[in-house]
């Protein structure tokens, strides 16, 4: 897709969206710069799982538009905006592939990135061969450096939930998306590998230039990892600043941060 | 279908030795049968064989993308109209037939896709349905083309060309030759199946299966997928009503009836499904044997609907994970100290 | 010919009104147990069989024969609700479905086997002809239309004031919260699944006289015009399918009489795809139920 190279890399403009006459996005503006790591946080029912919905195309907002790379991606199947968009998100509570190992599940992951088109996955011919090839050791690497070596031949629906996390987590790297939504990528994960994770996501941003949206409840951390921070409440942006003057606003302190 | 594998140790490294084994050993039976069965029971094989075609592609869109679909029977029956229809105005040679069968069938599965795969779970079964008992009654009643009750009769036996011999050809009228033409299709579409599975594009058939959101959340557009494997699906039971009907040399509307249908259904949920090996098993145990034995067709629905419950309440993947454990087992003996050495790792 | 349709659209409302009480059995089933019942074809040849066989060879009275018919049925249904139907509850849709394409098979062949796949004649009924606004019919066809006010009525009550018809609400509703709330959903299941099914098989049973011809196989264009009507009226939705049922009822009879017998299942078969295809939910608003 051609994009606006300069610009954010994310655009949301007036989002609105209702459940059934509950009103769980109420008008919300904020830009995501190429690069960043930015975090989002607010109580529960903010509206936080819903705007990633409609920034991915799981739900159609009421109202409003969001610019991928300046272009915008307001009725896009999931899919597309996945794959042309480069963009992805995980989800809050962890999926996986549950019947596949490790290795399955994260080359599926980047497997539409690689091959250009549905034809072509249809082939098992030396090109595509070698593609899923390059995919398997792409693989192996993450498996390795999550630590998940010891069950990769399992099926992922029999790892423990913590394992399932580090694995949907390597497979937002997989196919070198340009945006990832994190959606609390630290919930029921181990504190050891808390760090691990950290670390990643950083290493992610700063080496392949990454950038992330995460959602988390572990608002430490995420003060410490990320360059900006939005505060989501009752569906409204209720700041959108760096984690030193978020964590000194009277009104985040007030509604989330609990004094 | 919930899928509870319990795989506790890394397979063995014998394990395809093992099972390519089995799956050798098999195929040399049967090139063999012709020369140690008599017609009736290698009848029961061949019929076993045509159904395994249809059977795959029901395992194609049932045991790797997850879809229920009872319309195999549809694409059975247009493929063995389809073949019987250029025979008898065109003669075309059976090759041409075979794949016109399968390219027709595909081609009707699109208009009938587009619209069903839109429906939920429940909505697909029941529409699926629907189209077997239209077919049927499109069968039954237009009669210029079909005509009707009475069917098509005649169907010219499959006639093959001998390579290097110039025009001369043999036609296939005995069953023993029969029998080695449908292995050579059976086993080529087996073949292909293979390689349907085994492309990325089947690891992103097995992704809608298991969690169809994820899997366009990845970027994977499901809905195309899902067409192609309905279409792919109908050439597969297109092929086997093709040589249904070069075989019988009869097709009537009777090739619609939910019979047919509920036949591959057992096939592939009896024998293992969303498993390779799946519609052979299931194809060997439950045709060939009910076959070969002579069953009534009324009898032999009894068993099925039995089996049809005993599956669903006990055996949710059907046989193929007994035989898997099975040959699991195999590939360990003797390698007592590969199993010690993983349990220390 | 205006007389003649008017015959027809009479005719279409009174067999409709049978389709209407078939397809609330299966849509009551669907309410309690979100699966829909493949094999409910069946109890209404079941019941239609049963009531038979008391007549061709007890020979008793219709009466009887209708209570003796819907007995039976009820019994073959109550061993299957036990020892299939309520194993369901919480299960994959896919269950559903082949568990009952498993009975229907079982219980259609049976028959087959035991009574021959040929068309058997129904003797017994009330067939003598009334007059009715200037048309000529059979007894029975009145006989039908007045059970189905009669019953649709009764459910109606059921639903609203028994505390069975509550239960079948709440478990409609949100099965979980039923088993929180220490409701017993597989005997709600079963008793559902049986009165479904009972009303299947005394719409067989009232219909044969009129149709004459019976046959093992029978169920299995009913369960698909079934499908059609629970499709079109909403599935789930009692009231829904009275309707459906009988605009199902009088377009086959306007097609039957217009352009020909043979096209009249059809009917059925067609509504079922273009519904399914166009619109999924039925023809009246979401969500409706009883």
């Amino acid at each position: 897709m051609s994009a606006v190279v300069d610009g954010p890399i994310l655009s949301v403009q007036g989002l609105r969206k209702n459940y059934g006459g509950v009103p769980a996005l109420q008008g919300v503006d904020f830009d995501i710069a190429r690069g960043e790591v930015c975090g989002l946080i607010g109580p529960n029912g903010s509206g936080k799982s819903t705007l990633f919905d409609c920034c991915t195309g799981l739900q159609k907002s009421d109202a409003g538009r969001v610019l991928l790379k300046g272009v915008d991606i307001g009725g896009w199947p999931m899919n597309r905006i996945a794959r042309e968009g480069r963009l992805l998100r995980s989800f809050q509570k962890t999926v996986v592939f549950p019947t596949m190992n490790s290795e399955e599940n994260l080359i599926l992951a980047g497997q539409m990135a690689r091959f250009p088109g549905i034809a072509s996955t249809f082939s098992i011919g030396p090109a595509s061969r070698a593609r899923v090839k390059a995919l398997r050791e792409r693989a192996q690497e993450l498996i390795e450096v999550s630590g998940l070596s010891r069950v990769a031949h399992l099926p992922a629906g029999n790892m423990s939930g913590g394992q399932q996390k580090l694995l949907q987590f390597a497979s937002m790297l997989m196919p070198e998306p340009e945006l990832v939504l994190l959606d609390e990528p630290l919930a029921g994960i181990n504190p050891i590998l808390i760090e691990k994770v950290i670390q990643c996501i950083e290493s992610a941003n700063k080496k392949f230039g990454i950038t992330f949206l995460v959602i988390e409840h572990n608002t430490d951390v995420l003060m410490n990892l990320s360059h900006r921070v939005i505060v989501l409440h009752q569906g409204q942006k209720l700041a959108d600043d760096t984690p030193e003057a978020i964590v000194r606003n009277p009104q985040v302190v007030e509604a989330y941060l609990g004094g | 279908m919930a899928i509870t594998l319990d795989t506790p140790h890394a397979p063995s490294p014998r394990l395809p030795a093992v099972r390519w084994g089995a799956a050798g050993t098999a195929l040399v039976a049967l090139a063999l049968a012709p020369l140690v069965l008599d017609s009736y029971y290698l009848h029961a094989l061949i019929i076993a064989m045509i159904f395994l075609l249809p059977a795959h592609g029901l395992n194609l869109i049932l045991g790797y993308t997850g879809m229920l679909s009872l319309a195999q029977g549809v694409f059975f029956g247009l493929g063995a109209y389809a073949s019987a229809l250029l025979s008898m105005h065109f003669g075309t040679p059976f090759v041409v037939n075979l794949f016109a069968a399968a390219g027709i069938a595909a081609l009707i599965a699109l208009p009938l896709g587009i619209p069903a795969l839109r429906l939920r779970t429940t909505s697909f079964v029941m529409c699926t349905l629907g189209f077997v008992v239209i077919a049927q009654m499109v069968a039954k009643n237009w009669t210029d083309l079909t005509r009707g009750d009475m069917g098509l009769s005649g169907i010219a036996r499959p006639k093959l060309a001998i390579p290097g011999l110039g025009d001369a050809t043999i036609a296939i009228t005995q069953i023993p030759h029969y029998f080695y033409l449908i292995l050579a299709v059976a086993l080529l579409a087996t073949l292909a199946f293979v390689a349907l599975i085994r492309s990325p594009a089947g690891r992103c058939m097995v992704a809608i299966r298991d969690n169809e959101t994820l899997a366009e959340s990845l970027g994977i557009p499901t809905w195309s997928y899902k067409l192609i494997v309905f279409m792919l699906s109908a050439a597969f039971a297109g092929l086997g009503g093709s040589l249904y009907a070069h075989y019988e040399t009869v097709v009537s509307p009777l090739v619609f009836q939910m019979y047919y249908s509920n036949t591959i259904l057992i096939i592939v949920l009896g024998g293992g499904v969303g498993r390779v090996p799946g519609a052979i098993i299931g194809s060997f145990l439950f045709v060939a044997v009910t076959e070969a034995l002579r069953v009534t067709p009324e009898l032999r629905m009894i068993i099925y609907g039995f089996v049809l419950l005993v599956l669903v309440f006990m055996f949710p993947q059907g046989i193929a994970p007994l035989l898997e454990r099975a040959t699991e087992w195999l590939s360990r003996l003797g390698g007592k100290t590969d199993a010690n050495a993983e349990k220390q790792a | 010919m205006g007389n003649f349709i008017f015959e027809q659209i009479i005719n279409g409302v009174i067999t409709g009104s049978m389709y209407a009480l078939v397809a609330a059995g299966m849509t009551m089933i669907f309410g309690v147990l979100r699966a829909i019942n493949f094999a409910h074809g069946e109890y209404y040849m079941a019941g239609t069989f049963a009531a038979w066989y008391v007549i061709e060879k007890l020979a008793v009275p219709y009466l009887v024969a209708i209570i003796l018919g819907v007995a039976i049925a009820a019994l073959i249904a109550a061993i299957i609700g036990r020892l299939v139907m309520q194993r369901l509850v919480g299960s994959p849709f896919q269950a559903g479905v082949l568990a009952t394409i498993g009975i229907s098979l079982i219980l259609q062949n049976a028959v087959i086997l035991a009574f021959g796949g040929g068309y058997k004649v129904f003797e017994g009924g009330w067939i003598e002809p009334v007059e009715f606004f200037g048309i000529g019919m059979a007894q029975q066809r009145i006989v039908l239309i007045v059970a189905a006010v009669a019953i649709f009525a009764a459910l109606e009550w059921m639903v609203r004031k028994t505390r069975m018809g509550k239960a079948i609400r709440a478990v409609s509703q949100n099965i979980e919260c039923c088993q929180v709330n220490g409701i017993d959903v597989e005997s709600v299941v079963r008793r559902t699944f049986l009165l479904g099914t009972a009303l299947a098989a005394l719409s067989g049973i009232l219909t044969a006289p009129v149709n004459v011809s019976v046959y093992g196989g029978m169920g299995e264009s009913i369960t698909l015009k079934t499908f059609a009507v629970i499709v079109m009226g909403g599935m789930g939705n009692v009231r829904g399918t009275l309707v459906a049922g009988m605009l199902l009822g009088v377009v086959e009879s306007l097609v039957s009489g217009l352009i020909g017998l043979q096209y009249r299942d059809s009917v059925g078969f067609i509504a079922l795809l273009l519904m399914l295809m166009l619109r999924p939910h039925g023809l009246f608003s979401q969500k409706a139920r009883f």
